[in-house]
């Protein structure tokens, strides 16, 4: 295996003292973005991506900053949680279950420690894994033609669709909505602009970072709109501490929720929320009667704190080897790296080893920090919650006018950002899911370019994008994952995915 | 709004919405021509193949409704209307009145709406806008604009 020298050379790129800063910030950051109301991951680093081009970041401390983020904030949703029982995103919204039962018994700290070294070990193993199969999932992935990627996307849009949300018709309403999107503007083949209503603004096509903050960061704002109640809570932290005993109890949890996490999170379309849902269940499962679960079993927080860290870890792979975004979040980031000059993709690893080697490296690094950053600063943490809503709100809306706004230096964008923010808001009523809008945009144009392609080599013959193996295999699963809810269903009729999405 | 003996009938509606949106954005697309011969598809074939899966997506969603959602009371459609009218007021305003004054005021509103005292926001807006813009245009180059008022 020539995998260390590479994984060396990542390090070097890793302790730069920029990198190793921004590591710290992305930490710092994405920790409070999760403990916050009112901002999800997904806006967090939508909302920082213009701060990296500001910068003028090389395109390797960019992705590591926003990596950063992403894992920061997986594991800040846990801290409200458990200590309050508001779930900051909804991959930590099981972890209320058993973490708030512990804080009520007087156990926050044991149980806010197990998030954090369960988060540690699984994001470290996902790290393994992603090191381990991402080289070679490349390698196969280079010889993926314009058939085979055209099918791939299919694919990842079907499993998207089957387990983002409640009703498989809504999740494929958004990716088709998002797959709109991208069709606006100039055609990149042919020149003609389609869907522009004559708008000269809109000839270069919807900026994902625009519809993202509408989509998201607005949208949650208009959705708080509606509560009345905000009253700030105050809560107990203690000391975060945890006995060898309670750490040997929970271990198991630990292995079994980061090895399925980061499984889960390999798929395309299925995130942490996911996978953090499943591993509750399979924990709860695994023990029976015997578990404590739902009353303060330290292992009901172990499972799914894991799982949901090493799922974020996991869909870096399919981002990284096929450009191919799991998550609304990871479908920013490609955004971002492409903006950068940096096409995700089997390619990547030749082509920017410091990018795909530096970010693996950054993110053990990243898991350390998070856990030394973490352990005695969860109660400064909790002390932010109290910031109040009539300030906090208002304040997130405002950086995102600047992140809006600085994308083309065009108010017309702002109105954009408004127009979805509106249809966020409504989507979220109705219960559609929105990362797959998102995924839509992103990958809408690269689906098109690849369809086109493919039948330009065959002349129009579209059974081309039935030949070969691998095409016909991906074909094959993309059926096979848009039929395993009903399958699903005809063979459990017990609390199924959805609730995972909440 | 809707009521309890309706609980479908939000989906369906929608659904039918969807589906003028497919026919829509499928019709556009048949007008779609190139120029010259760029490719055996040309710039039509992918927006037509979409409309074609939202038209039998939104099909579904008539036949096979959700139950309806929990529509807030009254009182949240004109707060609404708000925050969305100033939204766009704050589009059209950024640039005559510069990122301090017209985010000072978007500030302030939804404070207001969020249950502050008014000069309790305008003081919020103002110091975290002033703030906010010195560390964007000072610190990261990010330009926003001052504000013709204030140039002249």
């Amino acid at each position: 295996m020539d995998t260390l020298p590479l994984l060396a050379n990542g390090f070097s790129v890793a302790f730069q003292p920029l990198n190793l800063f921004l590591v710290f910030i992305g930490a710092l950051v994405g920790t409070l973005i999760g403990v916050l109301p009112g901002i999800g991951p997904i806006s967090g680093v939508a909302l920082l991506v213009p701060l990296t081009f500001a910068l003028r970041l090389p395109p390797e401390s960019a992705i590591i900053l926003l990596a950063g983020i992403y894992y920061g904030a997986m594991y800040g949703g846990s801290t409200t949680s458990i200590l309050l029982n508001i779930p900051g995103e909804t991959s930590s919204v099981v972890t209320t279950l058993d973490g708030h039962q512990l804080a009520r018994q007087g156990r926050a700290g044991p149980a806010l420690a197990v998030a954090a070294w369960g988060s540690f070990i699984a994001g470290t193993l996902s790290v393994l894994g992603l090191m381990l199969l991402g080289p070679l999932l490349a390698q196969w992935a280079i010889r993926f033609g314009p058939a085979e990627y055209f099918a791939l996307m299919v694919f990842g849009f079907s499993t998207l669709s089957a387990l983002a949300g409640k009703n498989m018709a809504k999740a494929l309403v958004a990716t088709l909505f998002g797959l709109m999107l991208a069709t606006v503007g100039l055609d990149p083949q042919s020149n003609v602009a389609r869907y522009t209503f004559g708008q000269l603004k809109l000839y270069d096509g919807m900026d994902f970072l625009v519809v993202a903050i509408g989509l998201f960061a607005v949208s949650e704002v208009l959705m708080l709109l509606e509560e009345k109640a905000s009253g700030a809570t105050k809560a107990a932290v203690g000391r975060v501490y945890l006995s060898l005993k309670e750490f040997l109890f929970s271990l198991g949890a630990i292995f079994r929720g980061g090895i399925l996490g980061f499984l889960i999170g390999v798929l395309p379309g299925a995130g942490a929320s996911i996978a953090s849902f499943v591993s509750y269940t399979v924990e709860k499962r695994f023990h029976g009667p015997r578990g404590r679960f739902g009353q303060g079993d330290l292992r009901g927080v172990a499972a799914p704190e894991s799982a949901n860290n090493a799922a974020a870890g996991g869909a870096m792979i399919p981002l990284l080897t096929l450009g191919l975004p799991g998550s609304g979040t990871t479908a920013i980031m490609l955004g971002a790296l492409s903006s950068l000059g940096v096409n995700p993709g089997p390619q990547m690893f030749q082509q920017h080893p410091q990018v795909v080697w530096g970010l693996i490296a950054s993110m053990y690094v990243g898991n350390a920090m998070l856990l030394v950053l973490n352990l005695p600063l969860v109660g400064l943490f909790v002390r932010l919650l109290s910031v109040p809503r009539w300030f906090l709100l208002p304040a997130v809306l405002a950086v995102s006018f600047i992140g809006v706004y600085a994308v083309n230096n065009s108010p017309f964008d702002l109105l954009l950002m408004t127009l979805f923010g509106l249809v966020g808001y409504l989507m979220r009523k109705l219960d559609f899911p929105l990362a797959p809008v998102l995924l839509g945009l992103v990958l809408g144009n690269l689906m098109e370019i690849n369809l086109r392609r493919a039948l330009a080599i065959s002349n129009g013959d579209w059974g081309v994008l039935f030949s070969g193996p691998i095409a016909i295999t991906l074909w094959a699963l993309a059926v096979l994952s848009l039929a395993s809810p009903w399958v699903l269903s005809r063979f459990a009729k017990r609390g199924s995915l959805d609730d995972a999405e909440v | 709004m809707a009521m309890r003996s309706k609980r479908a009938a939000t989906d369906r509606v929608l659904g039918v919405l969807l589906l003028g949106l497919a026919l829509a954005y499928g019709w556009a697309a048949k007008g779609l021509e190139a120029g010259f011969i760029s490719d055996p598809l040309g710039p039509k074939t992918f927006p037509l193949i979409i409309a074609i899966c939202l038209g039998l997506s939104s099909l579904y969603l008539i036949a096979r409704p959700d139950p309806g959602p929990s529509w807030p009371g009254a009182g949240f459609w004109p707060r609404l209307a708000l925050v969305l009218a100033s939204l766009t007021a704050y589009a059209y305003l950024l640039v005559p009145l510069g990122f301090v004054i017209s985010t000072t005021l978007e500030m302030a509103l939804l404070s207001f709406l969020f249950g502050t005292r008014t000069w309790k926001g305008l003081a919020a807006g103002l110091i975290f806008s002033m703030v906010v813009y010195w560390l964007f245009t000072r610190g990261l180059g990010v330009p926003l604009p001052l504000g013709k008022i204030l140039t002249g």
